[in-house]
């Protein structure tokens, strides 16, 4: 780091006057940022109880208050969480007092949650098949065995989303009630830059250079708008004045945003050609395991809920889906907040696990 | 440049640093003699040149612009070819290492991902003088004022906003799109010629390669996929007893219990 205040030219122009207090606020933000380094994530109990591969599927563990009301809880059918390949799912239970899960739990909703885990070389060969029905499946099966049901709940985020309204439109039985956050259906709205860069990607290339690291994909998304998301939200933590705590929440996020698993070369090809290339999902054309994904299918009800500010996941891109579903009971609600404040932000931890909830409990 | 954006141990101080390094850069810019003193108008027009210099050059050297930048970056570009295959794990072995006549393909291969890289240096350039252009009329006539941190970090909020505003109109530019793809395809086809480099000298030590490994791997999902699929069958099917084989089926275990069944009904152990 080269010494700011050391600067003699810019010291003596015009800006200089504030300098001092500039680099006072550098240097205790910096300071707090390294007390911060070590922050702890995940906040609530769970067990893993099936796994399969890489894949852990954890059954979270009821909160002391809504285990009182264990008859109810036990009655309830369970909700699986599925979150995207790209991300880790701990950003849904990040902390206690921005914990989707937690408030789920405090619903007294019986959660579970898939961990897809770090794919390596052994895994490069998986394929979008393998996750749907063999992982996302297993879970399904395993937790509709030990729970003794015939249909649970699906809670899918992102590309997660995407994944389970594959599986949904599949195995309709198994499925009751679906709920999508931030999930893609039209992979080619005129906003969609993501979508856009890798449209001529040579898909059979990604196949055969095998794993993408979790780090390039980090770089993607990033490159989707590098100034706000590399230089602008470190340089606004010198203008609030936030407290340790704030800065503790800031470093969890930060912590979640850049630890990204690698993904295996062959589903990564596949979901990029079918979904990004070819917009199959949408078209109608896509194919899982020799059997079309029709979501015309899909006629449970659905709850879908989108950033109105998503830069990874455009609005209409998730609003779509309610033109393709054939359930007459869609809810679909867009948030205003970003791609990451579905998760992250206030707004999102406060308005989601109420919206969820309440629409699970019209829908018994 | 250190990147800490590109890091597997991700470090929210090293961030920070490098952005109030970058702020503390662009408060000099501001401090120039043609920003004017405390009261009178600057000339924000004498600026352009530096922001965008200034602008120009971050956006060369940030890794952070994206994976298949850093994938492309050529020898002689800055990064060094040693970074080029970081997006996509190291490279198993150098151009120079495969045979004459291979090695001629990753020579191509690294040329090709140069003409790349100076393709896309222009529109780096293109950004930085737009962004530049930008934040100057919108500063018009505005007066320098009495300098004070918050009004340094307005001049920087919209500085933030000229500069994305910038690069979303020209990174949506079809043609840039398909520069993008190009530079991903061009790092992902030296990849792949690289290690089948590492396969020919991995067969000449009589080790398995790693398609013998793939290749393996695709026949026991085969063979998994038709286990499934007799067991599938097999439960599907009432069971009936067979004349000619139930005298001397008899103590074997019965057909209506697949090995399956009993496996999906026992919690199977967690990996560790």
């Amino acid at each position: 780091m080269r010494p700011f205040a050391a600067d003699a030219s810019f010291l003596a122009g015009a800006a200089g006057a504030f300098v001092p207090e500039l680099t006072l606020r550098v240097a205790d933000t910096l300071a707090r940022l390294r007390q911060a380094r070590d922050v702890t994530v995940g906040c609530s109990a769970k067990r893993a109880v099936w796994s399969f591969g890489k894949t852990t599927l954890y059954e979270y563990l009821p909160l002391r208050e809504a285990a009182r009301d264990a008859p109810q809880r036990s009655a309830a059918r369970p909700l699986l969480i599925c979150f995207a390949l790209v991300n880790r799912p701990y950003v849904l239970d990040l902390q206690p007092d921005r914990s989707l899960v937690r408030r789920l739990l405090a619903a007294g909703l019986s959660v579970y949650l898939i961990d897809w885990g770090d794919p390596d070389d052994a895994d490069r060969c998986l394929d979008l098949e393998d996750y749907v029905e063999r992982h996302l499946g297993g879970c399904v099966r395993h937790i509709l065995v030990s729970r003794g049901t015939s249909s649970l709940d699906l809670l899918g985020v992102c590309q997660g989303g995407v994944l389970s309204l594959c599986y949904t439109a599949l195995h309709r039985r198994e499925v009751a009630n679906l709920v999508t956050l931030t999930t893609p259906v039209d992979f080619h709205t005129p906003d969609n830059l993501l979508s856009k860069w890798v449209r001529e990607l040579d898909t059979e290339l990604l196949r055969q250079s095998g794993n993408v690291p979790g780090e390039a994909l980090n770089g993607l998304f990033l490159a989707l708008m590098p100034f706000r998301l590399t230089q602008q939200k470190y340089v606004r933590l010198l203008a609030g004045n936030s407290d340790q705590r704030a800065l503790e929440d800031f470093v969890r996020m930060e912590r979640w945003i850049f630890d990204s698993p690698p993904q295996a070369a062959v589903a990564l090809a596949e979901f990029v050609r079918w979904f990004y290339q070819e917009n199959r999902l949408i078209r109608g054309t896509l194919r899982i395991g020799g059997k079309r994904v029709d979501l015309a299918a899909i006629v449970q009800p659905v709850l879908n809920l989108y950033a109105l500010g998503d830069h990874i996941v455009p609005p209409g891109a998730s609003a779509a889906m309610e033109r393709c579903l054939g359930s007459r009971d869609y809810t679909g609600c867009g948030i205003d907040t970003g791609h990451i404040g579905m998760y992250a932000s206030r707004k999102g931890a406060d308005e989601i696990p109420s919206r969820i909830i309440s629409w699970l409990r019209e829908r018994p | 440049m250190q990147n800490p954006f590109m890091s597997a141990a991700f470090k929210p101080d090293l961030a920070f640093t490098g952005a109030a390094e970058r702020f503390f850069e662009l408060l000099k810019s501001f401090s120039l003699p043609g920003a004017g003193a405390a009261g009178a108008a600057p000339d924000w027009s004498a600026l352009a040149g530096s922001l965008a210099g200034q602008f120009e050059q971050w956006l060369k050297s940030s890794q952070s612009a994206g994976p298949w930048f850093t994938a492309a970056s050529a020898p002689g570009s800055g990064a060094g070819f040693g970074a080029a295959a970081a997006s996509f794990g190291p490279l198993p072995l150098g151009a120079g290492a495969a045979p004459q006549q291979d090695a001629q393909r990753s020579w191509d291969l690294v040329a090709r991902l140069a003409q790349l890289q100076a393709q896309l240096a222009s529109y780096w350039s293109e950004i930085a003088h737009d962004a530049a252009q930008r934040f100057v009329t919108r500063m018009g006539a505005a007066t320098g004022g009495a300098p004070t941190l918050d009004g340094a970090l307005k001049l920087y909020e919209l500085w933030v906003n000229c500069a994305e505003e910038s690069y979303a109109a020209t990174v949506r530019k079809e043609e840039f799109c398909r520069l993008q793809a190009q530079l991903a395809n061009a790092s992902a086809a030296l990849l792949v010629e690289q290690r089948r480099h590492a396969e020919t000298l991995v067969r000449a030590f009589g080790l398995p390669s790693r398609n013998e490994v793939d290749a393996l791997y695709a026949q026991l999902k085969e063979l998994r996929t038709q286990l499934a699929e007799l067991t599938e069958a097999r439960r599907a099917r009432p069971p009936q007893p067979d004349r000619a084989t139930a005298g001397r089926g008899a103590g074997k275990r019965p057909a209506s219990a697949p090995a399956r069944d009993r496996r999906s009904r026992r919690a199977r152990k967690p990996r560790a």
